[in-house]
């Protein structure tokens, strides 16, 4: 549904402020009084705390307080849940040890507080803890997914039985019957390192109590400001009405940015009410890395039974998550991975079954993907396995088992992080796939450039894989639109932003239905003095479930506002027209109100008003989907291999993408570039990799390898393709992620292919020329 | 006290003169001295570039350079390259070709570029990519970035 | 962790041992030591300051030496904590009369590290151990020369004076990097050199045994 603005690239409204340095991230804000946060944090990944002596430092200059555990007494307890336990599972199991706001006792990660420093400056509160002195008890760590389950393993938790912090199984058909009806078995492991979210800014926040007014004020670059404001309130025995949480500009979330009741704005909370000054706290990169959430580790042990000809019979993935020490955001990677397994193809049987395990690593919570793509990966390398040993080509065996187009609404049987069962809503995979083949100019490689190339020595290579992204996903959003007396329009919505143009495409949906200029919309997000009601900012569901809220609400204003201005105009509604900001006689258009006059006519300062009316053109509107908006696409790439280095160069990449109606396309095609940065990462560079001791050895990005613009495909073709979701009005889907979602699979088929004369085969991600060197030599040896 | 030096810098075209402790970050200093807040800080360990601020016309990372350094040089940062209604255009060209989603790392590719822009005025796209290898972006994939640098070179060769 | 390797001196086995065996010559070799002191027999406690660009702070160590079997091999383990992080580990050092004069130092130990450390100094360590040990066996050798100077002149005053910290970070930079110092975010690595090297030679080197 195409009006004047939705479907359009218009210019981001918010850019001229942003590329002039005029607007305020988090550390860019200053208040009278205020006083800096510094954390101490433990060196071990696993130890007892025998004593902490801060002596030293709360006498340096410039400390005001230096606080332990025991400082705080009963309020140090763990957080509550971020997400709900996954009751809805059959069978499902689980453990909920949620994250400590600072070590009492016992430490559990290398990086997890024990101490907090507050001091006038930075630097001071960074002095100071290098005066604390930590007197530790260093235990065995837990590192190794499978050895942490065994019996004898130290135990990250020690009031629990053992290290297992969940387990799920969910299956469709039976895998049994699969094994009985296939010609063949083939069985796979791989493994998937953990990847930061690495967002340019760090996380931070700052705090002020107002004792007279009794008011909290928190400024927190947050993806869910309304779950940070009742955790607050709650845990500080104030009304939610009490807490105002605002985010400022943020420089990327990510997904770790989504976590609440973290150390920060549990004690900087409780500090800022204490010393009566206001508190900032602002990360440093190292400590985002080690102490900030990231994402994975999983082990999968996979089998997939197919026919001779291709066709899959049934798949089973039985597999390891890493949750890190604490686990308050309970199974949603790991759902989301077994989610995403088998939603491109047709597999009449699925079993799948994971154990997530505690370890004495950084907690686990989504990151971009937040799963999906290890079940494309576990999906995609098992067809490339089936495929080679088949003698078929990988786009043979995917056609074959592409969900057809008519497949639609595709029910999965398998539940997902919204605790629903997953269904597809639309697609049109065929399609997408084929049209990605062209793209990338498939069958003219295979036959004729790669041989060439070949010939001459150089090791070219192809991949394609195909993907789809479980978006927009309840529970709900919302949104309030109101005209002002100036004929401008506000939007507010309780979702947050990090730069996914929000404000730009908000204002697009609010100015098709009120026909205003899009630039007389302004939209406020994350800012509970505004807006009260909400989730986050997580699972690509901003434009598709906030965005569709705004469009009800909007909808809601045009039918105010037509009603009201057909009384006014003496015309039937039918024969009105909302356009350059009036109402008008669409036949007769010197028949006019503005909007503004007539917002200010809707709340009149005396007289009556019928019963029932609401005053003013204002309306809030909800939005919460069945189940999410399924997005979908595939990607092809062509890589070239150094034969000595094995360096890979990304020479060509296609991407096709169908995220229903796009709201605006710029942005669309910018969403899924940043996605493919984060891809590429995944697939080549990005490693957290922590030592056998649990000490994360990459906490810099000297070590972390960040992709830069060298990195990136020399080029890159965006396909696109609208199969509307019949589940909002404008029939969008989300995008945020799905940039991310195939490229690990698609790299790591495209450099077998390229040293497809050693045989080499992956079973993994994260495939740097070292990486590569050492698989293809032990595939020549073996 | 905490000792301190008493240095003089000229930061967009103004003199300012301060007493600054010795391990003041010029990126601090810049931001939270003197208010001008539009550079960024991302990794303080001089790899992303966030930061990038012109020392004397040169792009130089300021979390890994002290304030005392500054003494007696020239400053620029993102403030002194345009107004919401006087864009730069290497600015106006970033906005046109989509090339900032949260607009974090954007200054310190600004900076990068106006040096760079200066000396190479016509760059191919390869140069390019090299040009802003040292600037980190998480969010647009760099794609948008270059087009917009190119969109800037033609922008700044017909001015 | 691992480290392992040799070094000839030039002087015989006895000399040598005695040499290990003063305090002032270990902590001279070792820029930023604050005290090293005795506090049981074959148990030392130190602490030195260290300066690493981005990483800095002060270290205490506490080293223990073991299977003492004089003037041959003995094992030593440290412990060392500190605000740049922790390290701990165990190294068996062997003195083997070459019977020409000199005396061959082997030594192969085992070390655990973490904080800061580890996080952020992680891809230099193993290269920069290495060349701080070769460093520190230079200063050795100096020192070794001026007390056979000493003692073959009669006099008491040993003639030796120990590089300053600077003097001893920059060496172990020259050496190791070359054309890399050029590179700034290398030379902020290269900070990091004092440090690995004051904690591998607080295993290695750290002893007197008793006697």
């Amino acid at each position: 549904m195409a009006g004047k603005y939705v479907h359009q690239s218009i210019l981001r409204l918010e850019d001229p402020e942003l590329i002039t340095g005029n607007v305020q991230f988090l550390d860019d804000i200053e208040l009278p009084g205020m006083l800096h946060a510094a954390f101490k944090r433990s060196d071990y990944a696993h130890a007892r705390i025998k004593s902490i002596d801060v002596s030293e430092a709360r006498k340096l200059p410039g400390v005001i307080g230096v606080y332990t555990a025991e400082d705080f007494g009963d309020y140090i307890k763990p957080g509550p849940l971020q997400v709900p336990p996954p009751t809805a599972i059959k069978g499902a199991t689980y453990v909920a040890r949620t994250t400590m706001p600072i070590a009492k006792d016992k430490v559990r990660f290398a990086g997890e507080p024990v101490a907090i420093v507050i001091a006038e400056s930075r630097y001071i509160a960074e002095d100071a803890c290098d005066l604390i002195y930590v007197d530790y008890e260093p235990l065995e760590a837990v590192v190794d997914l499978e050895k942490a389950l065994q019996p004898g393993s130290p135990l990250v938790h020690e009031d629990l039985p053992s290290n297992e912090a969940g387990h799920v199984r969910q299956e469709r058909g039976s895998w049994e019957e699969a094994v009985k009806e296939a010609d063949l078995v083939i069985k796979r492991k791989f493994f998937i390192n953990r990847n930061a979210g690495a967002a340019m800014e760090n996380r931070g926040i700052i705090v002020q109590w107002d004792k007279h007014a009794k008011q909290m004020t928190i400024w927190c670059g947050t993806q869910s400001v309304i779950a940070l404001r009742n955790q607050t309130a709650a845990r500080l025995g104030l009304f939610e009405s009490q807490v105002r949480v605002i985010t400022p500009n943020t420089g990327g979330g990510f997904g770790p940015k989504i976590n609440t009741s973290l150390p920060d704005d549990v004690l900087i909370t409780y500090l800022a009410m204490k010393l009566d000054r206001p508190i900032k706290w602002v990360e440093d990169r190292r400590e985002n890395f080690l102490a900030t959430t990231s994402e994975r580790d999983q082990v999968h042990y996979c089998e997939l039974a197919v026919k001779r000809d291709g066709t899959i019979v049934g798949l089973k993935d039985f597999f390891y998550h890493n949750t890190g020490a604490y686990n308050p955001y309970m199974m949603t990677v790991p759902l989301n991975s077994q989610t995403h397994t088998v939603t491109n193809y047709r597999v009449p049987n699925f079993l799948t079954e994971f154990y997530v395990v505690f370890t004495n690593q950084m907690i686990v919570t989504p990151v971009r993907g937040a799963g999906r793509q290890y079940g494309v990966f576990v999906m995609e390398r098992m067809l490339d396995a089936a495929a080679r040993e088949l003698g078929m080509s990988p786009v043979e065996i995917r056609r074959k088992n592409l969900l057809p187009a008519n497949a639609y609404p595709y029910y999965t049987s398998i539940i997902g992080q919204d605790f629903v069962e997953g269904v597809l809503d639309s697609g049109d995979y065929p399609t997408s796939f084929q049209k990605t083949l062209e793209l990338i100019e498939y069958d003219k490689f295979v036959n004729e450039v790669q041989p060439k190339l070949r010939a001459q020595g150089k090791k070219v290579g192809i991949g394609v894989a195909c993907f789809s992204e479980g978006t927009g996903v309840g529970p709900y959003e919302g949104a309030r639109v109101t005209v002002g007396g100036n004929g401008k329009v506000v939007v507010t919505t309780g979702y947050t932003s990090q730069g996914q143009a929000h404000y730009t495409t908000f204002a697009q949906i609010v100015a098709d239905q009120l026909g205003v200029d899009v630039k007389d919309v302004k939209v406020i997000t994350g800012d509970t003095g505004y807006f009260g009601w909400g989730a986050g900012t997580f699972a690509s569901r901003g434009i598709t479930v906030a965005g569709t809220a705004t469009h009800l609400a909007a909808q809601k204003v045009r039918q105010k506002a037509l009603k009201l201005a057909s009384k006014i105009l003496e015309a039937p509604e039918e024969e009105l027209e909302l356009a350059d900001g009036v109402v008008r006689v669409a036949d007769i258009p010197s028949k006019f109100i503005s909007l503004g006059d007539l917002a200010n006519l809707a709340n009149p300062m005396r007289g009556t008003m019928e019963p029932g009316a609401e005053p003013g053109l204002e309306a809030v509107a909800y939005y919460g989907p069945p189940y999410g908006a399924t997005g979908a696409g595939a990607v092809g790439l062509i890589i070239e291999v150094d034969p000595e280095t094995m360096q890979v160069s990304l020479e060509k990449m296609a991407f096709v993408h169908d995220c229903g109606t796009p709201v605006n396309p710029m942005v669309v095609d910018g969403q899924i570039h940043g996605g493919i940065q984060m891809g590429i990462g995944d697939a080549f560079y990005e490693e957290l990799i922590y030592d056998e001791n649990g000490q994360l050895v990459t906490a810099s990005f000297m070590d972390y390898l960040f992709p830069q613009a060298t990195d990136m495909p020399k080029k890159l073709v965006l396909g696109h393709m609208e199969t509307p979701s019949p589940l909002n009005p404008l029939g969008i889907k989300g995008v945020g992620e799905a940039g991310a979602i195939p490229i690990p699979s698609v790299f790591v088929q495209a450099v077998e292919n390229a040293l497809q004369e050693t045989g080499v085969e992956f079973d993994r991600d994260t495939l740097s020329p070292s990486r590569i060197f050492t698989y293809v030599q032990q595939a020549k040896g073996a | 006290m905490a000792q301190t030096v008493k240095i003089n810098v000229t930061v967009n075209g103004k003199q300012y003169e301060r007493e600054v402790e010795p391990r003041l970050l010029l990126s601090d200093f810049i931001r939270h001295d003197l208010g001008l807040t539009g550079t960024h800080v991302g990794c303080e360990h001089g790899l992303c570039g966030a930061c990038t601020v012109l020392m004397d016309g040169e792009a130089v990372r300021s979390c890994t350079i002290f304030a005392v350094q500054a003494d007696g040089h020239e400053i620029q940062t993102v403030e002194s390259l345009g107004t919401p209604d006087n864009l730069h255009p290497i600015q106006q060209a970033f906005i046109e070709k989509h090339a900032l989603q949260c607009g974090f790392c954007t200054p310190g590719f600004l900076m990068t570029l106006v040096d760079y822009l200066g000396d190479n005025p016509n760059p191919t796209e390869e140069e390019i990519r090299e040009a802003i290898d040292g600037n980190f972006c998480r969010c647009t994939g760099y794609f948008n970035i270059i087009e917009a640098v190119k969109l800037a070179a033609q922008k700044m060769a017909s001015h | 962790m691992k480290l392992e390797g040799e070094h000839v001196f030039n002087g015989p086995r006895e000399a040598v041992w005695e040499m290990f065996y003063d305090p002032e010559v270990l902590a001279s070799a070792l820029p930023g030591t604050q005290k090293l002191e005795m506090v049981a027999e074959n148990e030392y406690e130190g602490a030195m300051n260290v300066r690493i660009g981005p990483v800095s702070g002060s270290f205490t160590g506490k080293l223990v030496i073991s299977d003492v079997v004089e003037p041959e091999s003995c094992t030593l383990t440290v412990d060392g904590r500190g605000t740049p992080g922790f390290a701990k580990g165990v190294g068996r050092v062997q003195f083997i009369d070459q019977g020409d004069g000199t005396t061959l130092m082997k030594y192969e130990g085992e070390m655990n590290i973490g904080g800061a450390l580890a996080s952020v100094g992680q891809r230099m360590i193993d290269s920069v151990a290495k060349t701080m040990i070769r460093q520190a066996f230079e200063v050795l050798d100096k020192a070794l020369e001026a007390r056979l100077a000493a003692k073959a002149s009669g006099s008491e005053v040993v003639d030796f004076k120990p590089p300053s910290e600077t003097e001893f970070a920059a060496a172990v930079a020259k050496d190791m990097a070359g054309g890399l110092t050029k590179i700034p975010e290398v030379r902020l690595l290269m900070y990091i050199i004092p440090l690995v090297a004051v904690l591998v030679l607080l295993a290695v080197l750290f002893r007197g045994c008793s006697g």
